[in-house]
């Protein structure tokens, strides 16, 4: 019988498993930054498995807030990217990032 | 602790949602409710303040800004535009998350149940700890969301010169 822990890990590994594949299988910007949303949850699903593994929760919360901190960052920043592509190409495809100039 | 697996597995289908849907915005939908149960296991696991910011933070604030963008693009038909086929792109996305999953199962046996057995929390709560040892992270953190703003300001900034 596995353990709840290592069902946790699994867990936290299909979730980054899915989200790099929406990285890598689509062109669209806020496609990708939701990837990366998705990519994220597992690596906090992990923070707080390693949490309460060692007994150090209290630590391991200090590191998610940081994590979700840049994981608004990076919505924030991917969505403003997106939208900008958006208005000067007509579309979100990242490969218009290479027409870019300057 | 049947709990915390129930909400778990409920968090990797709407993630797996999120990836999969054609839609943006069904997606930023899917990713919140897989944010929502994310904060429900951190709660059952004990992490209550983290629960508390994955919850507003994470399902919340971050739904808003997916979807802001959605209509900031004044996209009338909110799916994805048919070059990039993404039913065809995510034909093997079940493939990939059956054996990826197939394979940690099976390392599980082979470890004899895989470990990971959860240790006595220690007494020292999340607050002291971030107030106390940890008080450098939170000038860290207001810098990221400097950062953040300036860059949002930035990109704004440069589309207005271009008009």
């Amino acid at each position: 019988m596995l353990s709840v822990g290592y069902m946790l890990l699994t867990v936290g590994v299909l979730m980054v498993l899915a989200g790099c594949w929406c990285m890598i299988r689509t062109l669209h910007m806020l496609k990708i930054t939701i990837g990366i949303e998705v990519a994220m949850k597992g690596v906090t699903l992990f923070l707080v498995l390693a949490g309460r593994v060692s007994g150090q929760l209290a630590l391991s919360q200090t590191f998610i807030l940081t994590i979700i901190v840049i994981e608004v960052v990076v919505a924030v920043v991917g969505t403003g990217m997106a939208v900008g592509l958006f208005r000067k190409y007509g579309s979100m495809s990242v490969r218009n990032l290479s027409r870019l100039k300057g | 602790m049947t709990l915390v697996l129930i909400f778990a597995g409920l968090e990797l289908t709407f993630g797996i949602y999120a990836v999969a849907s054609k839609s943006i915005l069904r997606s930023a939908i899917g990713l919140a409710l897989a944010s929502a149960m994310l904060s429900t296991v951190f709660y059952a696991l004990g992490a209550q303040l983290a629960s508390v910011f994955e919850l507003s933070v994470c399902s919340g604030l971050v739904t808003v800004i997916f979807i802001s963008g959605v209509s900031l693009s004044h996209s009338p038909k909110l799916d994805l535009q048919g070059e990039y086929r993404d039913r065809e792109r995510n034909r093997y996305l079940p493939a990939l998350l059956i054996g990826g999953g197939a394979v940690m199962l099976a390392l599980g046996f082979l470890l004899g149940g895989g470990g990971l057995e959860f240790a006595a929390d220690s007494a020292q709560s999340a607050q002291e700890v971030l107030w106390g040892s940890r008080q450098a992270e939170v000038w860290g953190q207001i810098a990221a969301i400097l950062c953040g703003g300036v860059a949002v300001t930035v990109l704004f900034r440069e589309e207005r010169r271009d008009r």
